[in-house]
């Protein structure tokens, strides 16, 4: 007998017992009134942990828990007996199990009305976490007998407390079964899954309802009496259940109810539909059977009625709003707003429509006339009514159409949701721009949310052909909202200026109208054609001449604006460098949606394009009218923000990056461009002049850059070639000359030597990058003519390291975008360039030491250090490339020797430099692995030649990757392995060695035995599948892995099967175990060879097997 | 580029210390003087004056020879001193009991005047590889007047 017998005895209790009892509980009484004043914390925690792991505690916790006037001592009990009882439970008796649970739940009732509720709460989750312990093995009978009780409790015949009590309970019960919220017990997914689905199925809708008749049955009290009576209490219990069920993330409510299967490779809180996924809004979908309860049982009336007779009850207390009933409830009514899915029956669409305005007329009062509530927050009323208002609409909003949104109101109101919704954002909007402070006010929450709702409504249109969905009035809405936005924002910008003759005021507000109409006009490009917005297109149909178009009218107007500052007295008065960078981005945005468009490329939907008004529209801008005019433009004030503004950084950037070279990569500009007197003045200051030396690097890379793809508009490739080559001639003969003077070692040393390498440098990695089919020939040439010069800065410059790695980026950059062109002789001369370079970085790397006192410095030195690593990373995958690229006229064959051999001598002396440490920079991780697994494909036999110590210190670095979190590496690392081990096994079956002794293992000099490396990663490989967390993702490449593995080392595998069998304690997963692995191999006809056919078959045979087995052998 | 940057004339004894650059071209890893010492840049940040003023740069920066980390703020378009830091490698030779140390110049004289390293680990590395009879390179670094130890490396057995 463990002490609980399953009725209310316990008096069988010897003395001797009883004086040990006794000593138990002053032991616990006395740790736990230590740990409280903290003295000797250690040792007080000791003696509660030594109660939690003694065998079978439960008759000291069960007389603590009855006798102790110490309520920390209650907890400590408690929270043993659950600690004992989930480690103990199959072996304690089925009489026991039950016994257990019944003594917490008759624990708390009896002692309902204690003050102490943190322990009460305790026991009554512990009860809750055993339930759940027992769930799959109790009787149906069983549960009725603790349901019974619960039912009674909560039904209220034995008082409000037992009542609290009880729903208490019901809440513990409905987390411990919610995946997000339950607690570990060390089981298999598929229990935790298992109990989810029988409580959604057979007990949850219960659970609401008797919450719901909890409610009813102390509502009539609360609205007659006058003041707090304890029935609040249980109210707000009930409405917390009521919301917590609702928060339940239905998964078998879909009419087949078999729809879901576990997620058995991640613990993935919340499987995304798609409608969750346009708002942070939780949709609730319990499915067609919670209809009764929720929607034809007057529930909802109940609810809003409830909320509403006590808030006019309290009206003069203003607290109320944030007492927790009043949150809880709201909290619920929100919830109800979001109710969507087959609960309502898809004949009947006025059911829901009813149900949504039933709930917009109880949520009405608390945000409508919303400028009289704003008013009444501001004078102190508590905001959290008009927050929970705006959540509601954010909820309605997000379950339903615009239409539908915007008529609900209708039949209350003269006007339609939106306009209330426009209404309700412009006295946020005021409020927020009247109070300007840093502060979270609610104000900023309100916006916010709002700001979602107007995005859920609108998103929801996108691509469909915009505004036809959007109800009239809605766009006025929408319109008079954005400009009373744009107004309060302009109003704030200028009242930030001071004093009159300070310009900072309209400075202000040119900036912020320049952002504001850059937004209107042209969408975010990012990375495709931006189409001219649909808004703009259809708007203005009755305009039919060019020069009255209102885009044409203001496009133009700024044009002229920003032209302004091409005269020197107008820039320095004027044009301040944060203004500028307005300026370039406005013209950026603005020339890649309207300037030279070509015919039907930036044409939105069809339906639109007859519209004469759109027709006056494209073609004003375009080149046979005035876009060759506005390109010089453009370019006039690119050069001029480069020249005139020294130090702008981030407006050199803007103007290098956003705006020419955005201009440079539309084909039919740089035919413009080339024409143009102000690109060739541009050209010539970039070759010529000292000012735009002084841009910084970053620009001045990118500046080279666009000028040698504007070469592109030269008309044939020799003219683009003779036009790289001149513009680049002077760098390149500047390193030459620099390089050949006698005294370059003392020289080179100078700053300003350093910073006109630096510089050159930069654009001639630019230049490099520019590469295009075109210009192939001129930037080859380039290449060519500075690689002694960047042998000879190599050596000069060995301590600079900040020289040191322009150097090697450039030699990147060249040697990618040159590769795949080059003949076989072209190709040697590279790669023995690249040979040279790694032999000089390495001999001055390998063993230096630095002498610096100051950390920061060595700090810096190893940053430096992987910079360069991973430069010359990317140098080897780059010339790994040259065998899967290659446009050049000779066949393969006649290079690829070659090639591994490089790539092979690379590794050998880049392999000492790479540590674990340093793999934890992800960008060289991934430049790393990226290498390692695209030479272990191609080229495996070149690892087998490895010498030992390269050889395991790759595979080390393969074995760290696989435990990464980051999908690319692992999926980098395990197609290593795959190559690896189908290199092996092909090897091995054509009777060659393969990997050798690195697969063979090896037994040292003190006999003891190392296994092989396939072995090794065998056993790592099938560890990580079933045991470890991982992106599905991922299961087939580890399949293409595991199964050249399994061919490579059989023996191994079948013994690890064994012993995998033999550990499972469940007879009964012990079989299936033993199937799944049987079937793993056997089933879809799979064969030991490694062709396509195979790999694909093993991929759908391990994924079935991992979805059979990782349900019980991963626990939680 | 003007005309006299073709020809790179060979900086004499007496060249000038420092040089002028501007201040946005000085980036992290490059070199500066702040309050009269060589420092090396360890951080750079941009900042705006007032809304619409010019940029400024804040450098952060240790001091080449003392370790000690030092501070400026400089408007991006003004210029800065840059210190012409020169590194120039040489054999080590013999150490001598008194803490310095004999090394080979290029044009086969020898220079005597410098200190040992005083951090323990690198000495006794310094002094077991000389014992072992390695070839060991240092290199030193020098700048506006003052000169230090600042790397070594082993290149070998002789």
């Amino acid at each position: 007998m463990l002490g609980f017998p399953n009725g209310s005895g316990g008096d069988g209790v010897g003395a001797e017992d009883l004086s040990q009892l006794q000593s138990t509980m002053r032991a616990i009484e006395l740790a736990c009134s230590y740990i409280q004043i903290n003295s000797n914390p250690v040792a007080a925690e000791a003696t509660i942990l030594s109660l939690h792991q003694s065998p079978q505690p439960y008759k000291a916790c069960r007389y603590i828990l009855e006798n102790s006037q110490v309520a920390n001592a209650r907890f400590q009990a408690a929270a043993a007996i659950r600690e004992a009882a989930i480690r103990e439970w199959s072996f304690l008796a089925t009489d026991d199990k039950g016994g257990l649970i019944s003594f917490c739940l008759g624990y708390v009732m009896q002692h309902a009305n204690s003050s102490e509720g943190y322990v009460l709460s305790k026991v009554s989750s512990v009860a809750a976490q055993l339930m759940k312990r027992g769930w799959l093995e109790f009787t149906p009978a069983d549960k009725e007998v603790f349901f019974y009780q619960i039912n009674q409790a909560i039904l209220g015949s034995r008082g409000l407390d037992v009542q609290f009590i009880g729903i208490n309970f019901l809440e513990s019960l409905v987390s411990e079964f919610s995946p997000s919220t339950s607690s570990a017990m060390g089981l298999p997914r598929e229990f935790h899954e298992n109990c989810r689905k029988s409580l959604e199925q057979n007990f949850l809708k219960t659970f609401y309802q008797w919450a719901k008749d909890a409610a009813l049955s102390v509502t009539n009290k609360i609205i007659a009496s006058h003041s707090s009576v304890p029935e609040v209490k249980v109210c707000n219990a009930t409405l917390r259940l009521m919301y917590q069920i609702l928060n339940w993330e239905f998964r078998y409510s879909k009419g087949g109810g078999t729809r879901a299967s576990i997620n058995v490779f991640s613990d993935g809180i919340r499987v995304d539909n798609a409608l969750a996924r346009k708002t942070e809004c939780v949709i609730v979908q319990p499915g067609a059977s919670w209809c009764d309860v929720l929607l034809s049982s007057s529930h909802v009336g109940w609810l809003i009625n409830l909320y509403s007779s006590v808030r006019q009850k309290f009206d003069l207390e203003g607290y109320w709003l944030d007492c927790p009933v009043a949150v809880s409830a709201r909290k619920l009514i929100v919830q109800l707003c979001s109710l969507a899915g087959e609960i309502f029956p898809s004949n009947n669409a006025q059911m829901r429509e009813q149900h949504l305005l039933l709930l917009l007329s109880g949520v009405l009062p608390w945000i409508d006339p919303p400028d009289v509530i704003s008013k009444e927050i501001e004078e102190g009323k508590s905001g959290s009514e008009m927050i929970d208002g705006c959540r509601a609409l954010l909820s309605i909003g997000t379950v339903t159409t615009p239409v539908v949104f915007d008529q609900l109101l209708r039949s209350l109101r003269p006007f339609g949701t939106l306009t209330l919704l426009s209404m309700l954002m412009g006295e946020v909007v005021k409020v927020l721009m009247a109070n300007s402070t840093d502060e979270e006010t609610w104000s900023y929450e309100a916006r916010d949310i709002l700001l979602d709702t107007w995005t859920t409504l609108l998103a929801s249109m996108d691509g469909s052909g915009g505004n036809a969905w959007l109800p009239p009035e809605g766009m006025h809405a929408a319109a008079s909202l954005f400009s009373l936005i744009v107004e309060s924002e302009l109003k704030v910008a200028s009242a930030s200026g001071r004093g009159t003759v300070d310009p900072t005021e309209t400075l202000e507000e040119v900036y912020s109208l320049l952002l504001i109409i850059g937004h209107v006009l042209a969408d975010e490009g990012e990375g495709e054609t931006a189409l001219v917005p649909d808004a703009v297109q259809s708007h203005f149909v009755d305009v039919v001449e060019a020069n009255n178009h209102p885009v044409v009218v203001l496009s133009s107007s700024i044009i002229k604006f920003a032209e302004q500052c091409l005269d020197a007295e107008m820039r320095s008065s004027i044009f301040s460098p944060r203004l500028m960078e307005a300026v370039i981005w406005f013209l950026a945005r603005w020339s890649f949606t309207y300037l030279m468009l070509v015919e039907d490329c930036n044409l939105g939907s069809n339906q639109l394009q007859s519209l004469p008004s759109r027709a006056c529209l494209f073609t004003f801008f375009n080149e046979h009218n005035q876009g060759k005019f506005v390109l010089d433009i453009i370019v006039r004030i690119s050069l001029t923000s480069l020249m005139s503004f020294p130090g702008e950084k981030d407006l050199q950037e803007l103007t290098c990056f956003q705006l020419l070279h955005a201009l440079v990569r539309r084909r039919n500009i740089c035919f413009h461009l080339l024409s143009l007197d102000s690109w060739r003045n541009l050209a010539n200051a970039f070759a010529n002049d000292k000012s735009l030396f002084l841009l910084n690097s970053v620009s001045q890379r990118s500046l080279a850059q666009t000028l040698v793809l504007s070469a592109y508009g030269m008309q044939s490739s020799d003219a683009s070639n003779q036009y790289v080559k001149d513009l680049m001639a002077h760098m390149t003969s500047s390193l030459v000359d620099l390089t050949n003077n006698s005294d370059l070692k003392n020289l080179a040393q100078q700053p300003d030597i350093i910073m006109l390498v630096s510089c050159v440098l930069e654009r001639l990695r630019g230049a490099a990058s520019a590469t295009e089919p075109r210009t192939q020939r001129a930037v080859y040439e380039m290449g060519l003519s500075v690689m002694n010069p960047v042998l000879r800065l190599l050596e000069v410059y060995k301590h600079e390291s900040a020289v040191i790695y322009l150097l090697l980026k450039f030699v990147v950059d060249w040697v990618d975008g040159q590769l795949s062109y080059l003949e076989a002789h072209e190709t040697a001369v590279v790669i023995n360039f690249c040979m040279s370079l790694l032999q000089i970085y390495s001999s001055h790397n390998i063993g230096k030491i630095s002498l610096s006192l100051s950390s920061t410095l060595l700090n810096e030195a190893k940053t430096e250090k992987y910079k360069d690593l991973r430069a010359l990373l990317q140098l080897l995958s780059h010339l790994c490339s040259k065998d899967m690229v290659d446009f050049s006229s000779d066949s393969i064959e006649t290079q690829s020797t070659n090639i591994s051999q490089v790539v092979y001598f690379g590794l050998h002396i880049i392999t000492p430099l790479i540590t674990l440490e340093l793999l934890k920079y992800p960008k060289l991780c991934f430049d790393y692995f990226s290498l390692i697994s695209h030479m272990l494909e191609v080229y495996p036999e070149t690892l087998a030649q490895l010498n030992n110590d390269a050889f395991s210190h790759v595979l080390t670095t393969v074995d760290f990757g696989l435990h990464q979190q980051d999908v690319d590496i692992v999926t980098m690392c395990l197609r290593a392995l795959k190559a690896l081990a189908s290199y092996h096994y092909k090897e091995k079956n054509a009777g060659n060695s393969g990997l050798g002794s690195h697969a063979a293992g090896h037994t040292d000099p003190n006999g003891v035995f190392h296994e092989g490396i396939l072995s090794r990663f065998l056993r790592t490989l099938l560890h990580f599948l079933l045991f470890e967390d991982y992106s599905t993702d991922l299961v087939s490449t580890a399949a293409d892995a595991l199964f050249p593995l399994i061919l490579c080392e059989p023996n191994l595998y079948q013994g690890l099967g064994n012993e995998l069998i033999e550990k499972q304690a469940n007879p009964n997963f012990k079989t299936r175990l033993a199937n799944a692995l049987q079937v793993l191999t056997t089933s879809n006809q799979l064969s030991s060879s490694l062709d396509r056919l195979n790999y694909q078959r093993f991929r759908k045979n391990l994924n079935n097997f991992l979805v059979e087995v990782r349900g019980f052998l991963k626990t939680r | 580029m003007s005309d006299d940057e073709h020809h790179f004339e060979s900086s004499d004894a007496g060249a000038s210390k420092t040089y002028p650059q501007q201040a946005g071209n000085i980036r992290k890893g490059g070199h500066i003087v702040i309050k009269g010492r060589p420092c090396k840049v360890v951080e750079v940040s941009t900042s705006k004056t007032g809304k619409h003023g010019h940029a400024k740069c804040h450098f952060v920066a240790i001091d080449i020879f003392t370790s000690k980390k030092l501070e400026d703020i400089v408007p991006s378009s003004h210029n800065c001193d840059v210190p012409h830091v020169n590194r120039v490698d040489y054999q080590l030779i013999d150490i001598s009991e008194d803490g310095f140390v004999s090394l080979l110049t290029d044009n086969g004289s020898t220079k005597d005047d410098l200190k040992l390293p005083t951090d323990e680990a690198l000495l006794t590395q310094l002094k077991n590889g000389f014992e072992e009879g390695k070839d060991i390179v240092v290199s030193v670094m020098s700048a506006m007047g003052e000169e230090q130890m600042c790397a070594l490396k082993e290149v070998g057995p002789k």
